[in-house]
């Protein structure tokens, strides 16, 4: 590896990256697309956070909103900064120089996001070129020594490979090994697992894990799968509806996953409805119509983030666990045995 | 290997076919004595006349059978030997005219696609990277229109825009001048091959390079930092080129057509004219040999293509 | 369940919402061609004049500029050339009508049978398109004409050989495309016999792309019509468009005169743009892929 000093960047006591009330709004032929819509919080460098929440919650679209590599239909307001440098208004030609040096992106599925015309070794070697002006003599080692930081085994053949020579998971490897190529001070992985098999999962979340610590970088992963971020995140984000709707420190929040000791016949609990229109959001709580303890006041009031018992865990909820309306409809619904799952088979 | 014997076998396959075809139809639609003599060919009253037909008959093998008459005809063409020419008193042979006049239609049509291609190119990663803009509108509709106007109407325009109102390109080819002005006097008429060429070649890479912009590893290029201007060339132009290949190999035929009518419009001696007043005179070894020509070059691009595949493609080289 | 919606709108493809409807530009395309096929169908007697006659104005030389009594001018023969335009129409729109049509009939039964019923069928068909094709098809239509007197039907039989391949292959994609359908497959399993599945099922079916495709054919004949009479190879009777625009483009004409051109190039232009805009219009409603072209 190269050795550059990353930590010289970031003056001591400023945080990572900062958000302060980002909306990003997609211009349509239907109106504006609400995607992110208010989301503030703070990383620090080292942290990793855990962004999860379900299709179309504006997980995906916030993340790249952060890096603005949204396309230009795309619009921003609010504060995004990095390192104390605010980087929101950039031009995609400023942020260039941002791009694949102090952040970079694990995608999503890595059968497609390698280029098939293109071979492993050049793709590695391209940010390196690009941003630390190596020769190719220099770009090649430093390559090779990613590959085998990401441990791929024959590594040194692999250069000269085409993606299509490669199984999946080796491939999404080899896109690790690009987004560090450089050695990022933030790294996003969207959903870097879910095409992968299950047995292989686990080793590229322990590997970012790996890598984070080695390189003392912070990590955002995008999800929709608690699991994923439960053993790897130190924080993690619920999105819904483009909003914020609850921040925690990753063990407070786990409480609420359905467990294993649970009686293997209990029934997941699915949300009946739809995510909510990003066009015209409805009035109070985001979540209200598909909420099922939701009271009059939800309709009408929008709820702020709150912070819990626990200072570091905030949510957005007017009638949480525990408040006796909680407690009172929970009841009601016990009673007359109108559980979730029922809805859910016929919506 | 075996695919590419096969692909040897098609093309070969299709030559024959075509072949036999146009040899078939030439002999037995037209009247091969009548071409060669003219008039006295229906003069077997005289012993002079039936003398003369008889002399004719024997020098073209007339009165072989026809399988056999097209076994000697294929053995010659493989050998080069094109055949001696029906009209003109057999001179030159038909090899020497093609010979002087293939070199000319060939400069016609590499000019032309070279323009087309170096302006297609450019052209649509420029409106690709742009799509939807004012300015990509404008020159699609710009390409729709290029691709309407028929060949001879745009050669008829161009020629009255450059050559008569502006007397930017002479007129006429000669054939004495020197290269380079040889060269000069082709630009004009490889134009007017070039533009509907370009706006097809534009039209269609425009498309596959909106869709290959939309794939997730030019994200990918683009969060590593990569300029805009790179992203397109490097990473975005190769995987686009799949279409286009195929429509450049098939637009050749299609430029060989309008090349005979653009040779005809501004007078340039070359296979075009020389098929069209072949058949004016039923001259048919003349007509038989373009047509090989043409095909074989047509046949062969195709080939070509598929070469062009495996080279840019790995995933296709694999297979 | 993938997490491509989350980024849905980023991807809003600008060309869909635009497909989906056939828009004012299709209308006044068909507007158009409606109005020069109706012309030209009732030229005879419509108060047009003598396409022939030689309207020779005594102390001037023809070809006279358009004016109001000849609204295209006239040509070097001081013969009127708008109505020569639109009896022109009569026979380039005539060939290309029915060389698109029997492009239509034969390459369309060949192209079903051939996707139909696969194996050695498909072999030998697809083999004669790929042989049709591989003509430049104006080197074909040249051999034919030439060997062949030039008459009107000759020409049309010509260039509907040549459209026999374009439309068969799209044919022969497309019943490929629906033999395995489900609605296919039960008409199959209820017994129904081969030549009912094909008239009743197939056809109604490959029709709709082949009703796009023939608009488009239908520019490329009246376009290799002109290609032909500059080859001095089209109808050797009567006025076409092609022949029309050869006889204004000799230079001496087009550099003083060079309306007796443009003219017929102008109406010409229009109509193909119009056909093809209109096809194009059609293929992407109806979502015929460009690549099966």
């Amino acid at each position: 590896m190269t050795a550059i000093d990353l930590s010289l960047r970031v003056e001591p006591g400023t945080p990572l990256l900062e958000l302060e009330n980002l909306r990003t709004h997609f211009k349509t032929e239907r109106g504006l697309v609400r995607a992110v819509d208010g989301v503030t919080f703070t990383l620090n460098r080292g942290e990793s956070l855990g962004i999860v929440g379900e299709s179309g919650s504006g997980k995906t679209v916030l993340s790249r909103s952060i890096m603005g590599l949204l396309p230009s239909t795309a619009v921003n307001h609010g504060v995004v900064k990095f390192a104390g440098r605010d980087i929101l208004g950039l031009s995609s030609k400023e942020m260039r120089h941002l791009w694949g040096a102090e952040m970079s992106m694990v995608f999503q599925n890595p059968l497609n996001s390698l280029n098939p015309l293109m071979k492993i070794g050049k793709q590695i070697t391209e940010p390196l070129k690009l941003h630390l002006n190596m020769d190719k003599i220099d770009a090649r080692d430093t390559a090779l020594q990613l590959l085998r930081d990401v441990r791929i085994p024959e590594a040194e053949r692999r250069l000269d490979q085409y993606p299509h020579e490669l199984s999946g998971g080796m491939r999404q490897r080899v896109m690790i090994a690009i987004a560090l190529a450089c050695g990022p001070t933030l790294l996003f992985a969207d959903e870097p697992t879910t095409a992968l098999d299950v047995t292989v999962q686990a080793q590229i979340l322990d590997l970012i894990n790996e890598q984070r610590r080695n390189r003392n970088m912070s990590v955002i992963l995008v999800t929709h799968d608690l699991g994923v971020v439960a053993g790897h995140t130190d924080q993690i984000a619920v999105m819904y509806g483009g909003k914020l709707v609850e921040y925690a420190p990753t063990k407070s929040l786990m409480r609420s996953i359905p467990r294993l000791e649970d009686p293997s016949h209990s029934r997941l609990a699915t949300i009946p409805g739809r995510p909510p229109d990003l066009v015209n959001p409805p009035k109070g709580c985001n979540f209200a119509p598909r909420c099922l303890y939701a009271q009059p006041k939800c309709h009408v009031e929008e709820p702020s983030l709150t912070p819990a018992a626990d200072p570091a865990h905030v949510y957005a909820c007017w009638y949480p666990v525990g408040t006796p309306e909680f407690e009172k409809r929970d009841a009601e619904l016990q009673e007359t045995g109108y559980m979730p799952d029922d809805i859910s088979a016929v919506s | 290997m075996s695919y590419w014997l096969q692909r040897l076998g098609a093309a070969i396959a299709l030559l024959l076919a075509v072949s036999m075809l146009t040899f078939g139809a030439m002999n037995l639609l037209g009247d091969p004595l009548f071409n060669i003599l003219g008039p006295s060919a229906g003069d077997t009253e005289t012993e002079e006349g039936r003398q003369i037909i008889q002399a004719a008959k024997d020098e073209y093998n007339l009165d072989d059978p026809l399988p056999a008459r097209y076994v000697q005809w294929a053995a010659g063409f493989v050998t080069g030997d094109f055949g001696v020419q029906f009209g003109l008193d057999g001179e030159p042979p038909v090899s020497d005219l093609i010979k002087e006049r293939l070199p000319r239609t060939l400069t016609l049509l590499i000019m032309a696609q070279m323009m087309a291609v170096t302006l297609a190119i450019p052209w649509a990663l420029f409106s690709a990277s742009r799509a939807d803009s004012a300015i990509d509108k404008v020159s699609t509709v710009t390409s729709f229109m290029f691709i309407a106007l028929p060949s001879f109407a745009l050669a008829v325009i161009m020629k009255y825009l450059f050559v008569i109102k502006f007397e930017i390109f002479p007129l006429i080819f000669n054939a004495a001048d020197p290269l380079a002005s040889r060269l000069w006097q082709m630009v004009l008429p490889a134009m007017v091959l070039a533009l509907p060429a370009a706006s097809v070649y534009q039209r269609l890479l425009r498309t596959d390079l909106i869709t290959t912009l939309q794939e997730d590893y030019i994200l990918t290029a683009r969060s590593k930092g990569v300029s805009k201007r790179n992203v397109l060339f490097k990473h975005a132009l190769r995987p686009s080129l799949f279409s286009f290949i195929t429509i450049f190999a098939i637009n050749t035929g299609a430029l060989i057509g309008g090349a005979l009518i653009v040779e005809q419009v501004f007078i340039i001696p070359g296979l075009g004219s020389a098929i069209v007043e072949a058949i004016l005179r039923e001259d048919f070894p003349v007509v038989l040999a373009i047509v090989m020509i043409v095909t074989a070059g047509f046949v062969v691009m195709n080939v070509l293509v598929d070469l062009i595949y495996s080279i840019i493609d790995p995933r296709v080289r694999a297979s | 369940m993938t997490d491509e919606t989350d980024v849905a709108p980023v991807v809003a493809p600008a060309d869909e919402t635009t497909t989906r409807k056939l828009g004012i530009g299709f209308w006044i395309s068909v507007t158009w061609i409606a109005v020069v096929v109706l012309a030209a169908l009732l030229a005879p007697w419509l108060p047009l004049k003598d396409p022939d006659a030689n309207f020779i104005v005594p102390g001037e030389r023809p070809p006279y500029s358009p004016n109001g009594t000849h609204w295209f001018g006239t040509d070097q023969d001081a013969r009127d050339l708008f109505s020569r335009t639109i009896f022109g129409a009569r026979i380039s729109l005539t060939v290309g009508f029915v060389a698109i049509a029997c492009g239509m009939v034969f390459g369309g039964a060949l192209g079903i049978l051939a996707g139909f019923f696969r194996g050695w069928w498909d072999r030998i068909i697809s083999f004669v398109f790929l042989v049709l094709l591989s003509f430049p098809a104006l080197v074909l239509a040249i051999l034919i004409t030439a060997l062949l007197e030039r008459s009107q039907r000759t020409i049309s039989n010509t260039l509907g050989i040549l459209s026999i391949s374009p439309v068969g292959r799209v044919a022969r994609a497309t019943t490929i495309s629906f033999a395995d359908r489900e609605f296919v497959l039960a008409a199959r399993t209820l017994g129904a016999k081969n030549s009912r599945i094909i008239i009743r099922e197939l056809l109604p079916n490959v029709l709709i792309p082949m009703g796009a495709l023939a608009l488009l054919g239908m520019a490329v004949a009246v376009v290799a019509e002109g290609g032909l009479a500059f080859l001095g190879l089209s109808v050797a009777k009567g006025s076409t468009w092609g022949k029309l625009i050869l006889n204004g483009s000799g230079s001496r004409l087009l550099a003083d005169s060079p309306w007796v051109a443009f003219a017929p190039i102008l109406v010409l232009f229009i109509t193909v743009l119009a056909l093809n805009f209109a096809g194009d219009r059609l293929r992407s409603y109806f979502d015929v892929k460009e690549t099966s072209l």
